[in-house]
């Protein structure tokens, strides 16, 4: 008796173990069944307000970094209370590309996605067909989508079937731009440590004899930081495919046109661009290029930014914020200031990258979505002015008051928000914490005054800003003829750059140069231009009809 | 000329099993395994397993002959032959590449092969037990760093601000701090010794198995014949302990063409890119951040049956040489 007990039990694990094996390959089909329900909602009234049943999507964000967990904070507590949605937030452990091909070539995504829009996996979903157009389901399920989206934007992202498929995030049409041009920051910035710079009298540092002097002061007044070495210049991380503050920024910074004749035109090249890069050079050879920078990655970055190790830096301010902030608690002068930068030799005042119409990620929906209703109009509710308005600034009462008619975070809120930043997500989830679908035209209405010592850096950058555009995804990417060609250069590039630094001399540095437009020739360097040219005149008769 | 002699053992066996018989053999084999089935069903697990995930992925290898693209699927994809080979063949950084991959496993071969087995051997000359344990788990210890955070460590370390530096500096045998991970010239020998440093203790582990393995009579009657210790080490434990060396000798050979990537991949930055780009680190810029798979499969492929002609020819000689063999 016992025995077969004990068979029949070993049998069912046996059977349940099977089980277990094919769990994983069935499909849950039965949450679409509400797609048939017609939808009440109407252009003049919010989808959101109709369905208030808790439901959780899953929503994609395609960097590593971002680690928040929904329902934790104020804010997202607030925003389930009021939609019923919750949110379950996934982020890639490692490398987001690798993440996001697996996802893609699974055939199956979650409920959100939200990602760059000049990666090459928007593209591919597209093309796939993965994701909704946003377009059919606002005039299936939420008509109130037309009210609150900015028609530019859904403009500029309609593909060639006519469809939007997503909405994107810190954008800027072109009309915005202008409007809020002299009150939005860049956010590249030439940086150097106040009581350093000071103490060597505030040199120019916009000629290359002036950005020289500057370092071999600095190095010679301040050899040693806390007793490490002192590192002259610090720039972004060196990747495989270059340095973001050695092409871009630099060349920002120095004004060169991106487009001569409307013809796409190649920054690489500028002479003004190379007799920078030379000073570069320059500066290697007189040993004011510390071999770290070359070698760090963000985390030591970071420290060393922490201990204020770099004189001067080529770099994005919003990215040292905790930094800036642990170094103007321990001495306010020890902070890092914007100043005027390289430029080029007729001294033109810098062009620096605003927001553009492109933004920066977009938000997507997968075509699996659990609940296509509820998803359209949880993502109308977000880009609406209450979501907005519910996620920059939190519940009333709790996180901010409304006095004089004007919102603003109650003080010991924003307190915490300028003290520790960790801290202030944890608890409250304002301000951007939740940046998907972040409309930072409309927020800049709720922005509490920045103060020292960010202030600084972003007030330097107003009024510098201009919009790229029209040159926004001019770059071929994925395994197309031009996209293959257009990633053997960028490696190319990326082992070029540190050879050019690193030349001994001009004449070596011209050669290396030389041999690298030769290589570029020979990957077909022909395409890339074509490709950049067409798609700068498509994204021009884009903004044109977009600015209508 | 087989078939000739082959008929009349087959005309011998035949009349020896008597009509019938076959059933007979089946049924009792059928009994055999109604009496073993739960082990069998167990083991069937195993069999459907790696058929899952080992056999039916295999399919997937003829996207090295095709153009894949990750929004179509396999049999979509158009077949463009060899083209995928012949571009990493053709490609300039091949040889470079080639060249620090075969170069730092060939080292790896020559210095951190036979250091286990010393190690294991020493090590087995302790009288001491507790020593012996105690060394054993020290120096096993690194192997359970993974390289993620190894990595961030030997960073620090070889900075020019680093422990390193501090050592060698005190100690007169450098006259200037230097950034280690900063020049090609560096990057071999502190792949393969921090290699050697996290590794050596646990590739002993399988030695010091076969070494307890050994009978002991044998060192019994070398001792009688007056044969010294490191005389038993040499005639005894060495040619007792062979089998084992020949099979992870022949393992090795065949992995010659892998590197260590997750240790490559953090230690590798712009300054030593000539010295630290392996197969494995330009396959993954290339085919998994780019998308390109069908490249990467085209050249994990190449790699692979690279590795079995090597694991091959190693198996023939270690056979011709000492007799033992994988298969």
């Amino acid at each position: 008796m016992k025995k077969t007990w004990v068979k029949g039990f070993s049998l069912l694990l046996i059977l349940s173990l099977f089980v277990g094996l094919f769990a994983g390959c069935s499909s849950d089909k039965d949450e679409s069944a509400s797609d048939e329900k017609k939808s009440k909602a109407t252009a003049n009234e919010p989808g959101w307000k109709t369905n208030k049943d808790p439901i959780t999507f899953d929503w994609y964000v395609n960097f590593s970094w971002f680690a928040h967990k929904w329902g934790d904070d104020v804010v997202s507590k607030y925003v389930t209370d009021k939609t019923g949605v919750s949110v379950n937030f996934i982020s890639p452990a490692g490398n987001e590309a690798e993440k996001m091909n697996t996802m893609i070539a699974s055939g199956k995504l979650p409920d959100f996605i939200t990602i760059g829009w000049w990666e090459d996996a928007v593209k591919k979903m597209v093309e796939g067909e993965l994701v909704l157009p946003l377009n059919e389901l606002a005039d299936k399920y939420d008509p109130y989508f037309y009210k609150v989206s900015d028609n530019a934007k859904v403009e500029w992202y309609k593909q060639e079937d006519g469809n939007t498929y997503g909405y994107p995030n810190a954008s800027s049409s072109p009309k915005d731009f202008d409007k809020y041009k002299e009150l939005k920051p860049s956010n590249q910035t030439f940086l150097v440590r106040k009581d350093m710079y000071e103490a060597i009298g505030s040199p120019d540092m916009s000629t290359p004899e002036g950005f020289l002097g500057a370092l071999q002061a600095a190095k010679e007044k301040f050899p040693e930081v806390n007793g490490a070495p002192l590192i002259p210049f610090g720039m972004n991380e060196f990747t495989d495919v270059g340095n973001t503050s050695l092409e871009a920024y630099l060349q920002n910074f120095l004004a060169i046109p991106m487009e001569k004749d409307g013809k796409v035109y190649d920054r690489t090249e500028d002479p003004e661009y190379l007799d920078w890069l030379k000073t570069f050079r320059k500066a290697n050879e007189e040993g004011l290029l510390a071999k770290d920078i070359f070698i760090d990655k963000r985390p030591q970055m970071e420290e060393k930014i922490a201990q204020g190790r770099y004189f001067a830096m080529l770099y994005q301010r919003s990215d040292l914020a905790a930094q800036q902030h642990a170094l103007y608690q321990k001495d306010p002068n020890s902070v890092y200031i914007a100043v005027d930068g390289p430029a080029n030799s007729k001294g033109d005042a810098p062009t620096l990258a605003g927001d553009s119409i492109s933004g920066w990620t977009v938000t997507l929906i997968s075509k699996d979505v659990k609940d296509k209703e509820r998803a359209i109009q949880f993502l109308t509710y977000l880009i609406s002015e209450e979501g907005q308005k519910d996620l920059y600034l939190g519940k009333k009462g709790e996180t901010y008051d409304e006095t004089g008619g004007k919102p603003e975070f109650k003080p010991e809120v924003l307190d915490l928000l300028n003290k520790d930043r960790a801290a202030f997500d944890q608890k409250y989830g304002a301000s951007y914490k939740y940046w998907m679908l972040m409309d930072t035209n409309m927020n800049l209405q709720w922005l509490p005054p920045s103060s020292e010592p960010f202030k600084q850096m972003e007030d330097w950058t107003k009024g510098k800003t201009v919009s790229f555009a029209e040159f926004d995804g001019i770059n071929p990417t994925g395994t197309s003829a031009e996209g293959v060609a257009a990633s053997k250069i960028a490696q190319e590039w990326g082992k070029t750059l540190p050879k050019l630094l690193l030349a001994k001399s001009d004449k070596e540095f011209k050669k290396i140069f030389k041999e690298y437009k030769k290589k570029r020739d020979s990957y077909g360097y022909d395409k890339v231009v074509e490709y950049q040219q067409k798609t700068y005149k498509d994204n021009k008769a884009k903004l044109e009809s977009a600015t209508k | 000329m087989d078939v000739k002699i082959q008929q009349p053992e087959q005309q011998l066996i035949e009349p020896l099993v008597k009509p019938g018989a076959k059933s007979k053999r089946f049924k009792k084999a059928a009994k055999r395994v109604n009496n073993q089935k739960y082990l069998q069903i167990m083991a069937l697990l195993g069999v459907v397993w790696m058929f899952i995930f080992n056999y039916i992925p295999m399919y997937g290898l003829i996207i090295a002959f095709k153009e894949f693209s990750i929004i179509q699927s396999i049999s979509e994809a158009p077949w463009v032959g060899l083209m995928q080979f012949k571009e990493f063949l053709q490609d300039e950084n091949f040889l470079i590449v080639l060249k620090n991959t075969l170069g730092m496993s060939l080292i790896k071969l020559i210095i951190a092969f036979p250091l286990p087995i010393i190690f294991a051997l020493l090590l087995n000359e302790l009288t001491s037990l507790k020593l012996k344990k105690a060394v054993q788990t020290i120096s096993y210890l690194p192997h359970f760093i993974s390289w993620v955070v190894l990595g961030g460590i030997l960073t620090t370390w070889l900075a020019d601000i680093g422990v390193i530096n501090d050592v060698l500096l005190g100690l007169g045998m450098i006259d200037e701090r230097t950034n280690f991970l900063a020049s090609p010239d560096n990057f071999w020998a502190i792949v393969i010794l921090s290699d050697i440093w996290k590794e050596l203790g646990w590739s002993a582990i399988i030695y010091l198995a076969a070494i307890a393995g050994v009978s002991t009579e044998l060192y019994e009657a070398a001792t009688i014949d007056g044969a010294n210790r490191f005389q038993k080490m040499w005639h005894v434990t060495l040619p007792a302990i062979m089998p084992t060396i020949a099979i992870l000798f022949i393992l090795a050979v065949s992995g010659v063409l892998n590197s260590n990537f997750d240790q490559i991949l953090i230690l590798k930055n712009s300054l030593n890119e000539s010295a630290s780009n392996v197969i494995d680190t330009y396959v993954y810029q290339l085919g998994i951040q780019n998308a390109r798979y069908s490249y990467a499969t085209a050249v994990g492929l190449m790699k692979a049956i690279i590795a079995f002609i090597l694991l091959l020819s190693a198996n023939k000689i270690m056979k011709k040489i000492n007799g033992t063999s994988l298969f």
